[in-house]
């Protein structure tokens, strides 16, 4: 009811703001300030721009009854929309999506290859969010994300992000520290790949070392993380904050997203950032160095196959830890990021009491360079309106090595994708992805080609 | 003709340079300008404004076959700093304070024509708890915006009336953030424009305001041009410049009220506080344009009060950035140079 009347409320201003623009109108006419011309002077006796001004007239009592009777008719199709057509929420509600399709084409191979076909890409989410608590006095909001992902084979609808998050520090005055706390089924603070945006992953494909076949980095998890920041540098001149220092702490299930955990050991995700403490117009503006760790505990299982020694209370360590380094300064990009994995497992064996474990360490490097034309990565063009759906085209071509050896131990099962590609941001939630992946599959001697077109669009 | 091969791109790009050193004339002229925050497609200042809604530039350009294009940014004065920096923009058209930040962070610009002295400040308290002067809100929680120029007005204002920063519990919120976080009830006052929908509401008093005060405590905004864009083009920089002077030239009229009135009216702001402001204003004075004494002063305080809030690290000098002649030429050429009072 209390939006209803604050509804009533705005028209009400809207109205007469209308009204105020037509009184103003009525009481100008014109004006030009082209200068004219020495003939045009002489043949014209220039008009006085502004004769009167009836500035001060008042409105009739009949005018005033047709704007009353404007506003509550306004007044009752609004409530009956309201009533019938408008959806409400309970609490602030934004709702936005993010999907990809995109065409896959093996251009060349040694071997026989999957057929080329249309898919989804990683994305086909729908994502609630909002804030159930806004504190205006410090900005200790309490705010939720509902998500849900359809892209995931076999396109069963799942449950993507999940989780809440509360402000404990302020958040209002950018040249003080934050904290934040979540709590649900959310991103692990690991590297730049498994969890960074597209302001440094151009590429349409994770990177191996953080994807499903490698360290599954980039799966959700449930459990809860601190995150904040120390000693932000603010340049007011650009409203630009960096923090010198930024952290993040998790404790996990281990166990992946939609999945009960198994047992009752946690897994422990933490990661530190270094940011050049700069102001805006710096050279080195964008430049971060991080380092991250990833220790837990998974249940003992047999190395070929994964079948879990009965028993019970078998548990083989799941250790991870990697650095990166990334300098994004539109218009050049450069991101470097290193991760090792370290899975013990049992080689042999059918109960705790007769397994015998092993350890295997895996690697992988991705290195990426990009430029880009354009203005989709300045904050400015996210401030800036005009009457139309204007929205900055930028060009972003790019380069990624991506490089994964599953087990140190072997030689010659290593894979390297070099990608090709290009990106194309047309409009605002929109891009068309071109990548060309050059891939070299030692373990299984596979050398292919492969097209990707992808659009990723969003609401 | 492998020979031809070799010095093909070099040859090309020779002539591609000489192509562009012998363009006197940019194809377009990019406009840096802060919105409105109630109306995010209209610009902020009255005269840009005007300069936009007349179509001022477009025909002053027309027959040289330039194209003017406008970037209205509604991230404000810290919005137009970002578009200069990343080349996107050859004038801007902002505040007092970050026309300094961006100058002291090294932003290559120069200030060719000043413009609108004092838009006032006023203190508004949630009506309820009687509040009837400043001093009776020391300890109190007030939201103003940090980084644009009502920052620097807020802070004169108290400094002039014996208070500081410290007195009271300053929150940093958005316009729109504050006007609903005094609604609500979360913080005690709010630093505000001459616009106060609250009032009208009932929901805030006002406790104080810049009207009674002499305008060197008020912002003064400021046309400035990239140094690359001036170099390269001196006479279209002159002309803009000028432009700008005619807009100035036509609201210092008293007969022109109305039409400034329909103007900013369009632009979001309400009418019956834009006329309240202007009306027993003399509006020659407040839209003086002149790069005078009064306006590098003024300037050379910002800097100072900039330091000494630790909103810059190093001091520059203003009479560097301030370039008179542009203005002096295009006042010469209009025949106003005695049409303001240079203070």
């Amino acid at each position: 009811m209390s939006k209803i009347k604050f509804t009533v409320l705005l028209l009400g201003s809207l109205l007469i703001g209308n009204a105020n623009l037509q009184a103003a109108a009525k009481t100008s006419k014109h004006v030009s300030t082209e200068r004219k011309t020495e003939a045009e002077v002489v043949e014209k006796e220039p008009a006085p721009a502004i004769e009167t001004t009836d500035d001060d007239k008042l409105v009739t009592q009949r005018e005033l009854q047709g704007l009353n009777s404007e506003v509550a008719l306004l007044r009752d199709q609004l409530t009956r929309q309201l009533d019938r057509n408008i959806a409400n929420s309970a609490r602030s509600l934004t709702i936005s999506g993010i999907l990809q399709n995109r065409y896959t084409g093996v251009t060349s191979s040694n071997v026989p290859q999957a057929s080329n076909g249309f898919s989804f890409g990683s994305a086909a989410v729908v994502s609630f969010s909002g804030a159930l608590k806004k504190d205006y006095d410090e900005g200790r909001n309490l705010t939720y994300v509902f998500s849900l992902n359809g892209a995931i084979a076999p396109y069963n609808v799942q449950p993507n992000d999940v989780y809440l998050q509360y402000s404990i520090f302020q958040s209002l005055d950018p040249e003080k520290s934050t904290l934040n706390f979540v709590f649900g089924q959310q991103k692990k603070p690991f590297g730049l790949e498994p969890q960074v945006g597209e302001d440094k992953t151009p590429a349409a494909n994770t990177a191996i070392f953080a994807g499903g076949s490698g360290l599954n980095l980039a799966a959700r998890d449930f459990g809860i993380q601190f995150k904040g920041d120390f000693f932000p540098a603010y340049d007011a001149g650009y409203n630009y904050r960096v923090p010198f220092i930024e952290y993040a702490v998790g404790l996990y299930n281990g166990s992946g997203a939609n999945a009960t955990d198994t047992n009752k050991s946690k897994d422990v995700v933490a990661r530190i950032a270094l940011n050049a403490p700069v102001d805006y117009s710096s050279d080195f503006r964008g430049l971060t160095f991080g380092s991250s760790i990833y220790t837990g505990k998974k249940d003992l299982a047999l190395n070929n196959g994964g079948t879990l020694i009965t028993g019970g209370g078998g548990s083989a360590s799941r250790v991870r830890y990697g650095q990166d380094i990334s300098y994004v300064s539109s218009p050049i990009g450069f991101t470097a990021e290193y991760a090792v994995g370290r899975d013990e497992s049992a080689l042999s064996g059918t109960t705790i009491a007769n397994a015998v474990k092993s350890t295997t360490e895996s690697r992988g490097y991705t290195l990426t360079l990009f430029y880009q034309w354009g203005e989709q990565f300045l904050k400015l063009a996210r401030n800036e309106d005009r009457l139309d759906d204007w929205w900055p085209k930028t060009y972003q071509p790019f380069i990624r090595i991506d490089h994964w050896d599953p087990n140190t131990a072997i030689s010659g099962n290593e894979t390297s994708i070099v990608t090709y590609g290009f990106n194309l941001f047309f409009a605002q939630t929109t891009k068309l992805q071109l990548n060309y992946n050059v891939s070299n599959i030692r373990a299984t001697n596979t050398k292919a080609n492969q097209f990707i077109a992808q659009f990723q669009f969003g609401f | 003709m492998k020979k031809w091969i070799k010095y093909f791109p070099l040859a090309l790009l020779f002539s591609i340079g000489v192509v562009a050193q012998a363009a006197d004339k940019p194809a377009e002229i990019r406009f840096s300008i802060p919105s409105t925050s109630f109306q995010t497609t209209n610009a902020f200042y009255p005269v840009a404004e005007l300069v936009i809604d007349h179509k001022l530039l477009e025909k002053e350009f027309a027959a040289d076959g330039i194209k003017i294009k406008y970037s209205i940014l509604k991230g404000a004065g810290p919005a137009v700093n970002e578009s200069l920096a990343a080349g996107l923009g050859d004038f801007g058209n902002y505040g007092d304070l970050p026309v300094i930040l961006g100058k002291a962070g090294g932003l290559p610009t120069k200030l060719v024509l000043g413009h609108e002295q004092g838009g006032n400040t006023f203190i508004l308290a949630r009506a309820e708890l009687h509040i009837n002067s400043l001093k009776d809100l020391k300890g109190k929680k007030i939201a103003i915006q940090k980084g644009t120029a009502g920052e620097t007005n807020f802070y004169r204002f108290i400094e002039a009336n014996g208070l500081n920063s410290k007195d009271f519990r300053i929150v940093n919120l958005s316009g729109a953030d504050g006007q609903a976080a005094l609604a609500a009830g979360s913080i005690d006052a709010l630093s505000s424009g001459y616009d106060r929908p609250l009032v009208d509401q009932g929901l805030a008093t006002v406790v104080a305001d810049t009207r009674k005060f002499p305008n060197s405590i008020k912002s003064r905004g400021a046309l400035v041009v990239t140094d690359a864009f001036a170099r390269k083009y001196p006479d279209i920089t002159k002309r803009v410049v000028k432009v700008f002077i005619e807009a100035a030239h036509f609201v210092s009229q008293d007969k022109n009220l109305p039409e400034l009135l329909r103007v900013t009216t369009k632009a979001g702001y309400k009418y019956k506080y834009q006329r309240e402001e202007l009306v027993n204003t003399s509006l020659k004075d407040k839209y003086n344009p002149l790069l005078d004494q009064d306006l590098v002063n003024h300037y050379k305080a910002i800097v100072d009060f900039s330091l000494q809030h630790k909103l810059i690290r190093s001091k520059f000098d203003v009479d560097q950035f301030v370039d008179k002649s542009y203005s002096e030429a295009a006042l010469k050429e209009l025949g106003l140079q005695h049409y303001w009072d240079k203070h």
